[in-house]
This record gives C-alpha cells, structure tokens and sequence, in this order.
C-alpha cells in the first residue's frame, strides 16, 4: 500500500481546514471530517462497508503518526480519543487519518466517485475550491 | 420514438398504449427482447453466481441514466459495494462522468438486517420519491427475500412485498430490475416471477476447459422476444449477446438464389457444375485431406477478387499468414486485396467460440465489405473451435448459419474433410450435406498401384450437372481437372475395376499400364437432372 499522493494529502488538508472553519474548535477536524464522510459513505457502501475503510485507514496513519495509537473507533466507527494526542502533533494525525482514507477510496471506488461522495459531505461548498 | 423499427403510428393497436422500449446497452440483446426493455417494466435478472447479472445491470444503467432521470443502485447484503464498483471500473461502459448526478449507489444492508420489509420498501420509497429515478437496480434481490423468510414473514407477506414494490416502482415511471441467484427450480410458485413483468434468466457452465455463457428470456411482457438459449460473452466491454438470429430479424433479403453463376475459379469444374456456382448456394466441397479442398478454396476467393468481388476466408485450421503463403504459392498474390479491404481473413480457433458467435463475427464482416463471397476452411477445424457443449448440436447451428449467410446473399464455399474408406464414400462425417445446396467430392482411387485423385460433382439443387468422375491434380497453378474416367467400374469405392472384367476376378492392376491412368477416349458428357 502506497502512501497518500500529494494531491490527496492536500484534499485531505482543505477538508480539515473547511471543516474547522465552520465548526467549535474544541471538536477535531479529523472527527468531523470523518462524521461527514461516514455518512456519505454509509449510504454508498453501508457501516461494515465504511468501518472497514476506516479502520484501515486508521492502522496506515498511525506508521505515519504513532502518537494516533491513542485514537480507537467506536462501533459505529467514529474516531474517539483525539484529546489525547499530544497537541504537538495533531495536525499531522488529522492529516494522515484523513487522506489515508480518502487514497483507500480512491483505490476501492476511484476518483470520481471519491468526489461525488465528498460533494455529498460538503454539499454547500464547492470540491474544485477544495481542490 | 420508435419500436421494433416501427414509429408510434405503425405499431400495431396503436389507439392503445404505445410502450417506449429502451436501450441494454448490450450488444445483441435489445434485438433478443424484441426491440429493448419495456420501459417501466418490473424486471428480474436471475441466474447463479458469477454468471454476469450484476455486470449486466450496470451496463443497463450506463446505459439509459441521465441527471434528469437518474438510476439508482440499491445493494443489499450482496457483493459489497466498494469490491463491486472496483470491478465494474474495469469495464469500458463504466462512465466515471455519469456518477455525477446520472448515478447513485445506495447500500440497504443495515435497513435488511435490522428491519422488516416494510422498512425496506419505505427506503426504497423515499429514495425513489427524492431522485425520481429512471432505471432502479436491487442487488442482490434474493438476500431480500431470504432475510424476510428467515424472519419468519410468511408468502403472502412477501407476495404483498413485491407487489407494492413493483407498484410503487412503476407507478414513479422507474424501469426496476431486481437481480438474484435463483436456480431454475424456484420459478414456479415463487411471488416474485409472477410480480415480474420481464425474467431474464443468465447460465454458464464449465465444459472441459472452456466456459459457457448463455442467456434466456424466459418472460417479457408486451413484446415479442427470440426464444431459446443465446450465447454470451463477457469481455473487457461487459457482456455481448450472440442471438440466435444473427442480427437478421428485420432483414427483408431481395437476393434471390441462382440468378448468376460464380466461377469457381476452376474452368473445367464450373462446366461440370452447369455453368459455375449458383449464385448464393453454398457449395460443400467434402475430400480427404490433401486433396485440395483449401486449394479449391483459393481459386474461387482469387477468381472472386479478379472480378471485385469482396470476399472473406473464414479459416479455423491455418493461420492467415500460412493461408497467405499458400495462396502465394500457388501464384495467386492477394496481398493487395488484404490492403484494400476486398478481402477479409477471419481466423478463429479459441476453443471455446460457439457457432452464434463465428456467425456474428462473419456476418458482421459480411455486411462490412459488402461480401459476395465466403470460404469456411474447414467445417472440421470449426467444430473443434467450439466449446464442446456447442458440438452437440453442430449440425442445427450449422443449418441456422448456413441459411443466414445466404439470406445475405452470400455465396458460400465450406471445405469438409472425409475420412477415406474404401468401402463406400461418405460425403461428411457430420451428415451435413442436406445443408448444401451443391457438393463436390473429391477422392483417391487406387489405380495401378498410384493414389489417383478423382472428382465428382454429387448434387446441384435446382439444376442439371456433369454425372463425370474426372482424374484430377493439384499443379502449381492449382486444380487442374483431366478427362471423365472412362472404363472402370466401383470407382465410388476408391478400388475400381475394370469395366468389363468378370466379376470373380480381382480389380487391381487394371487397365495394365505403367503410366498413370489416361482417360478413356471421353464421350459426350452426360448430364443428371
């Protein structure tokens, strides 16, 4: 498995700032990010379906960030303990979490279909200004 | 808007409802349904697993979403949705551009597993009520069905199920199909198959080392489809249906048989023939080998192209580099013909072809250059193409090809090669010769201790013949065809005889000659009707 492109860490990186923006600061971008393509994602491939992208996508950032050990994922495959990691490198693990997702994605379903379900998750904003 | 060709005015009970049909996107199966899907139907692609019923779902989505009138893709405990897509973008149909808006998948796994039916058609319902879908898939059906039967939902439930699905699905003007692994024993009975307004029932089968793909209609309503069992095959384009009708249900052929004649090539055979091929027949030239059918083959594709005739070699046994060769060597130089097109060399020996697909192939090269003439080098080499399960009735889909390629007004050569037995002369080894209009049979005799190759022509339907047995040889320059065998008898047999030895004498060695045998002093040629 190779590691996220660079134009996926970047989409990755905009996600995370799109979602801080519109969001309490207090609640991770990674976790909200997350929430919002869990439930595109769910419609499109079902729970079993996205907890097992997830999950993966998990054990790929925590090589690249292994300070993300501290995070789990619940049943229903939300991320839970990013409180506990340490500030200094969270960005990285919101980072790493999120585009190991969406490569996975864009493996699995490929790219256009990727973007269909991130224009889902943002319907109001605009995947080319995320991009 | 048209139907079976026809526009809205020329369908028959046209004051009644004019059904719009629509596209598989399959190639050949719009033509075995009879023109298309009924739009709005209630449809079930049914079959066992990996027999291509998904794959054929999505090209029948691919084919007719649009954003104004999307498809939806509802999966249910089947294959999953991820591993599904995965392969289905390996297909050349896959637009990835349709999955902006044309295209949706929806996965109802957890509504299945957590809900009743009840919940699943209020899924279904509102999904349908906010896309307003043209085309619904549910995949896998049958895990619906089977969810609901171990929860203990009797069959009238289901039955209601189904019919209120259909209902909805139809009233909202969606063309729904719901794909399932039945087996054939589960049609009768079943609430399902009688809900369904079209059953499309896809097989395959392992045959040695080949696979078999066929397809059946079982039901559609509203319209006439080809009946029986069509082959298919599964390539990097999604399926290709091969129909039974060879693409030629509306084909109002005008050619007439027999109103020319062709020159085969070899001027001493067209007289003994009555002039030549009638145009459009097909001439079986049945022979053992080495007697030169494939040279007989060359000489009528030559003499064809020497007169602008577009010409195909459909060959199952050489490769068209070795049948180029061997043209060569016999002076015929048909390169140039290859270039411009004239002539088409169709090799097929995959070992699993079933003879629908040949004739697919061909007819389609037929239509493509405008073909006048055709060569199959050899019936042989083409049933040890097919998979063996399409052996078994070789001679049927040879009749259903044979009549096909005439309809288009093609005049046919196919070789066939005879086991020799001196004891009688067999015209194939396949009974196939009622399918020929006229035969040729080419044969050893053993005459003087030499293999002298005999011809003869056996049948001309609708005309007269030479009833000569002539020696023959194959030259550098091809047949060349001697004098009718006069005075011998039991030449039928390969060991013939002098005619007026005693009948206790032995036949051999007669007449005593060292030289090979030399036509008698010919006589007027006699003629059969």
């Amino acid at each position: 498995m190779e590691s996220p492109s660079p134009s996926t860490r970047d989409l990755a990186r905009r996600l995370l700032a799109a979602s801080l923006i519109v969001s309490d600061h207090d609640v991770q971008g990674a976790v909200l990010v997350s929430d919002r393509l869990r439930v595109s994602l769910i419609r499109f491939a079902g729970v079993d379906g996205f907890i097992s992208l997830q999950q993966r996508a998990l054990v790929l950032a925590r090589v690249e960030v292994p300070s993300l050990q501290l995070v789990k994922m619940g049943v229903d495959g939300s991320l839970q303990g990013f409180e506990e990691v340490p500030a200094d490198s969270l960005a990285d693990a919101g980072v790493a979490i999120t585009a190991n997702l969406l490569e996975l994605m864009v493996t699995f379903i490929g790219e256009p279909l990727m973007r269909m379900l991130i224009r889902e998750a943002w319907p109001k904003t605009s995947v080319d200004q995320l991009q | 808007m048209t139907i079976n060709g026809k526009t809205e005015s020329e369908v028959p009970g046209k004051d009644g409802v004019f059904i719009r049909q629509l596209p598989t996107g399959v190639p050949g199966l719009d033509e075995i349904l009879g023109g298309g899907l009924p739009e709005y139907s209630f449809n079930i692609l049914a079959g066992a697993p990996g027999c291509g019923k998904t794959t054929l779902a999505h090209q029948i989505m691919f084919a007719n979403a649009t954003p104004e009138r999307p498809a939806l893709y509802f999966t249910v405990l089947g294959e999953p949705a991820i591993k599904m897509l995965r392969y289905q973008q390996q297909y050349s149909f896959f637009d990835s551009a349709q999955l902006d808006g044309a295209i949706r998948f929806i996965n109802l796994s957890q509504v299945v597993l957590d809900q009743d039916l009840g919940a699943v058609l209020d899924s279904i319902v509102k999904e349908v009520e906010a896309s307003q879908p043209g085309v619904v898939v549910v995949d896998s059906f049958r895990t619906v069905v089977r969810k609901a039967q171990s929860s203990n939902a009797n069959e009238v439930e289901l039955q209601g199920f189904v019919q209120r699905l259909a209902l909805h699905l139809t009233s909202w003007q969606a063309t729904t199909f719901l794909i399932g692994e039945y087996v054939e024993g589960e049609l009768r009975d079943n609430p399902v198959f009688t809900v369904a307004d079209g059953l499309l029932w896809l097989y395959q089968s392992i045959e040695r080392n080949s696979i078999v793909r066929k397809l059946q209609v079982m039901k559609i309503r509203g319209q006439e489809s080809v009946p029986g069992l069509h082959t298919f095959r599964i390539t990097e384009h999604g399926l290709h249906t091969f129909p039974r009708t060879f693409g030629l249900t509306d084909n109002n052929s005008e050619h007439v048989k027999g109103r020319s004649r062709l020159s085969t090539g070899v001027r001493e055979l067209d007289t003994l023939m009555g002039g030549g091929i009638p145009e459009g027949d097909s001439l079986l030239v049945a022979g053992p080998s080495g007697g030169g059918k494939t040279v007989l083959g060359i000489q009528y594709i030559a003499e064809g192209l020497s007169r602008g005739e577009p010409c195909i070699v459909a060959m199952f046994e050489e490769r068209p580099n070795e049948y180029m060769q061997r043209a060569a060597s016999f002076g015929f130089d048909l390169d140039k013909n290859l270039k411009d097109g004239s002539l088409k060399l169709i090799y097929l020996r995959p070992l699993d072809l079933s003879v629908d697909e040949t004739v697919h192939e061909i007819v389609s090269a037929v239509k493509e250059i405008g073909c006048e003439r055709l060569v199959i080098d050899s019936l042989v080499g083409f049933e040890m193409a097919l998979a063996p399960d399409f052996r078994t009735d070789f001679r049927e889909s040879l009749y259903r090809m044979i009549g096909a390629l005439t309809r288009l007004g093609v005049t046919i050569l196919s070789t066939v090669e005879v086991e020799e037995n001196f004891t009688s002369m067999g015209l194939s080894n396949f009974t196939i010769s009622f399918l020929a209009d006229d035969i040729v049979r080419l044969r050893y005799a053993s005459i003087n201790g030499q293999l002298q190759k005999v011809m003869m022509v056996v049948k001309m339907r609708r005309s007269k013949h030479s009833i000569d047995m002539c020696a023959y040889e194959v030259t550098s320059k091809g047949l060349q065809i001697g004098e009718p065998m006069r005075g011998y008898r039991a030449l039928t047999s390969g060991i013939p005889g002098p005619w007026s030895l005693e009948s206790t004498q032995t036949p051999l060695e007669v007449p005593s000659s060292s030289k090979p045998p030399k036509p008698k002093t010919p006589r007027k040629r006699k003629a059969s009707s």
